[in-house]
């Protein structure tokens, strides 16, 4: 057995994009032979996703409301921002950080499949991937964000709904709470919901 | 549409059950840790079939080794085949399935292709750097 070992080229994104379908490729086949199942892997996939998850999102987002000068740089260019702070992955996809304020709630969505910034929030949830939010966040997204998610926006703020894709990768930075004046980064970031990174959800103290 | 939220003790127990499990295995120092999405696929993939009685656990260590093996006793060449321990772990699962007659190499180089060949969607590879939808403030 061979894996499609490109030489010299083993860490493009073009091997990466290789060795990902050969991993879809077995999980298939492994699915259709019965070898496991589906909803084996996605738990197995759950213990760890916490992991390379939302907490190195939370640490840029305590970072950018602790660092003006961090925001500035962070809303300018996401990846390069990420990157000081050693996050980042080998996809090479450009991420865009966009800033929730009194006038304008952002929220993400993939409405094609489940792109979504890796590196910062981990693995999407499964309610991210499908059809469902795909398609109603885009359509209703005020009403999808108050009812599935309970978070009710203002009517005097604007909603705006960014479709991530591969080349593209959105994520929230959500507006820091009153009464955390004075905290610390490390304080902060345990307040920092993946929810909120999303934009379905804020941070409350 | 909310996700439910599992009993973070049961996930507790179940990533020491699977951290038992990896202790032994090469580079299985207890700390899994993923770069990529696929990575942690795999990792769940080989998991999963072993819980489901596809396969020894020792039967994937060994193919574990020997793969680890092979590139050392190629030069360990950083710059021809850098290395990527998961690659190396697909490559373990791929051997034990195939050992057991569960898989066969030309299946999934055509499964691949497929997956290659799907196409992810017209205009999914660009950036949408507008909005693509919003709802307007009332004020």
């Amino acid at each position: 057995m061979t894996v499609p070992h490109t030489v010299a080229a083993a860490a493009t994104p073009e091997h990466q994009a290789e060795v990902a379908a050969r991993v879809k490729a077995v999980e298939s086949i492994m699915i259709e032979k019965g070898l496991m199942s589906t909803e084996a892997v996605d738990r197995l996939a759950e213990i760890y996703e916490n992991e390379v998850g939302p907490q190195l999102g939370a640490k840029v987002v305590a970072k950018a409301w602790t660092d003006p000068e961090f925001k500035a740089r962070l809303l300018a260019n996401a990846t390069a921002a990420c990157a000081e702070l050693g996050i980042g992955g080998l996809q090479g996809e450009e991420m865009v950080a966009v800033e929730n304020t009194d006038d304008v709630h952002h929220v993400i969505v993939c409405t094609l499949c489940s792109c979504y910034p890796w590196p910062v929030l981990g693995l999407p949830p499964n309610w991210y991937k499908q059809p469902a939010y795909r398609a109603r966040i885009v359509r209703e997204p005020r009403k999808v964000l108050r009812e599935e998610f309970g978070c009710a926006v203002p009517d005097s703020t604007e909603v705006r709904v960014w479709d991530s894709s591969s080349e593209l990768r959105y994520w929230v930075v959500p507006q820091r709470p009153a009464g955390t004046e004075g905290w610390t980064e490390e304080q902060l970031e345990a307040i920092i919901t993946r929810d909120s990174m999303v934009g379905v959800g804020t941070v409350s103290a | 549409m909310s996700s439910p939220t599992r009993e973070s003790t049961e996930v507790g127990d179940a990533r020491r059950r699977v951290e038992t499990l990896i202790a032994g295995t090469p580079g299985g120092d207890g700390e899994a840790s993923f770069r990529e999405p696929w990575e942690l696929r795999a990792f769940a993939l080989a998991v999963a079939a072993y819980h489901a009685g596809q396969y020894e656990w020792s039967e994937f260590q060994l193919s574990l080794i020997e793969s680890i093996r092979r590139w050392e006793a190629d030069g360990a060449d950083e710059g021809a085949e850098p290395w990527s321990y998961y690659e190396h772990w697909l490559t373990a699962l791929e051997t034990v399935l195939a050992g057991s007659g569960l898989l066969s190499e030309a299946d999934l180089d055509e499964r691949t292709r497929a997956v290659l060949a799907t196409p992810r969607n017209a205009n999914h590879h660009e950036a949408h750097r507008e909005p693509i939808a919003t709802d307007p403030a009332i004020r």
